[in-house]
C-alpha cells in the first residue's frame, strides 16, 4: 500500500487501429483524493484529461462484468479495486486490455470468440417436457455440487487469462466449460449426455492443461479448473450419468 | 502473456516433456547401434561419456524429476480436488526437484571429474 503519494501515475495502453501501427503506453497523473477505484481514475482521465481514452464500464458494482482489464499483469474488474492497492513503489499502475483478444480500441477488446464458445455449449437450461405446477426441488447436496458456478458474471477475465486461449481460439474456454458444468450438474437438465459428448471433443476438456490461470483471474473466486476436471470425469461415463439423471427427474417435480 | 506460477509450471512441464522425448531418440540412437557391430556401439558409447554429455545427464535428471513430480502434483490436485493448494504444491515440487537434482547431480559431476 502506497500512501505517501498525492497523485498516482496511471499508464494506459492506447491503440487505435485506424491510426496506430502498434500499441503504446500513455501516462496520466491522477489525484488520490477520496481513495478512487481504478475505474474512477479511468473515468477522471476520460472526462478531464483525454476524452479519447476508450474503455467499457457499466454497473460499477462488480456484477455486470464489463470492466474486466489487465492491471499490472493481472486480469480483474477495475470497478471494485482501489487504485492505491495497485500502485508500485514509484506510485505507478499499468492498465492494459484483456490479453489474447483482438483490440478494438484502447482498453476495449473484441469478445466475439468468447461469446461464440459460450453459445456453443448451449448455456441455457433444457428442462423436462412436463413442467410441475409448483417447482423443481433440488437437494442441498445438489446445490453445493455446483460450487457457486451460477454466480459467474461472464466478465471474460478467466478466458483471456487462459494460456491455451492464447494458443488457439478453438478451445471452448473456462467460462463456457464452467457454464456447461453448471447445466450438466443441474438435476433439471435433460441433455447431460449431449453436453458431455460435446465437451469431450478435441477442443473441449482435453485441451485444458491445468495451468490454473482461470482460478487466479476469476473476480468471483470461482473454480473453472475443478469444473473442467469434473466434466472430464463425467464425460467418460456419460451414458450411466444420463440414466441416473432420468431416474432423478422422476422425483424432482413438486406439486 | 499472462505470467503466473501456473504458467511457469506449464512451461517447465512442456520443456521438460520435449527434452525427454528428444532424449528417448538419443537413447535409441546409442543403444540401437548394437546391431551395427561392437565398433560402432563402442564409439557411440564413448561419445556419451564426454563432459558435455555428463552435464546433459544432469539436465536429463532435472527434466525427469520435475516432469514426474509435477505430474504427481496435478494428479493430487485433480484426485483430491485441492486447487486451493496449487501454488504451495508447485513451490514444493520445485524445492524437492532442486534437492533431488543436487543429490543426483553431484555423483554424476564427480564421476565426470574423475574421468578427466
Amino acid at each position: 500500500m502506497t500512501t505517501e503519494f498525492n497523485t498516482a501515475i496511471v499508464r494506459i495502453q492506447r491503440f487505435n487501429p485506424d491510426q496506430d501501427e502498434k500499441p503504446y503506453l500513455d501516462t496520466f497523473q491522477v489525484p488520490l483524493e477520496n481513495d478512487p477505484t481504478l475505474l474512477d481514475a479511468l473515468q477522471l482521465i476520460k472526462t478531464t484529461m483525454d476524452g479519447s481514452v476508450t474503455f467499457r464500464k457499466s454497473c460499477r458494482h462488480a456484477i455486470c462484468g464489463s470492466c474486466a482489464m489487465n492491471v499490472n499483469g493481472r486480469n480483474l474488474l477495475v470497478c471494485h479495486q482501489p487504485l492505491m492497492k495497485h500502485l508500485n513503489r514509484k506510485g505507478e499502475v499499468t492498465i492494459r486490455p484483456l490479453p489474447y483478444l483482438p483490440i478494438i480500441k484502447d482498453l476495449v477488446v473484441d469478445r466475439s470468440s468468447f461469446w461464440a464458445q459460450y453459445q456453443r455449449v448451449k448455456p441455457w437450461l433444457v428442462p423436462p417436457a412436463d413442467v410441475p405446477d409448483k417447482e423443481f426441488r433440488m437437494t442441498p447436496e445438489e446445490v453445493a455440487a455446483l460450487h457457486d458456478a451460477e454466480t459467474c458474471i461472464m466478465c471474460g477475465a478467466c478466458y483471456s487469462a487462459c494460456s491455451v486461449i492464447g494458443m488457439t481460439k478453438a478451445y471452448i474456454g473456462p467460462h463456457a466449460l464452467l457454464k456447461s458444468f453448471l447445466r450438466v450438474l443441474d438435476p433439471r437438465d435433460t441433455i447431460p449426455a449431449e453436453r458431455l459428448a460435446d465437451v469431450a471433443q478435441g477442443d473441449g476438456v482435453a485441451r485444458c492443461h491445468t495451468i490454473f490461470n482461470c482460478i487466479d483471474a476469476c473476480p468471483k473466486g470461482l473454480d473453472p479448473t475443478l469444473a473442467i476436471e469434473t466434466l472430464r470425469n463425467l464425460s467418460r461415463k456419460r451414458q450411466a450419468f444420463a440414466a441416473q439423471r432420468n431416474e432423478r427427474q422422476k422425483s424432482l417435480a413438486i406439486g | 502473456m499472462y505470467k503466473t506460477s501456473g504458467f511457469i509450471s506449464f512451461v517447465l512441464r512442456r520443456v521438460s516433456g520435449v527434452a525427454l522425448v528428444l532424449y528417448l531418440f538419443m537413447h535409441m540412437w546409442v543403444i540401437g547401434s548394437i546391431n551395427q557391430g561392437p565398433e560402432v556401439f563402442d564409439a557411440r558409447l564413448n561419445l556419451v561419456q564426454t563432459p558435455l554429455f555428463k552435464v546433459l545427464e544432469v539436465a536429463l535428471l532435472a527434466a525427469v524429476v520435475y516432469h514426474g513430480l509435477d505430474g504427481i502434483r496435478l494428479l493430487i490436485i485433480n484426485q483430491f480436488r485441492v486447487t486451493d493448494y496449487r501454488k504451495s504444491l508447485f513451490y514444493a515440487v520445485l524445492a524437492v526437484s532442486v534437492l533431488l537434482v543436487i543429490a543426483g547431480g553431484i555423483p554424476i559431476i564427480l564421476f565426470m571429474l574423475q574421468g578427466t
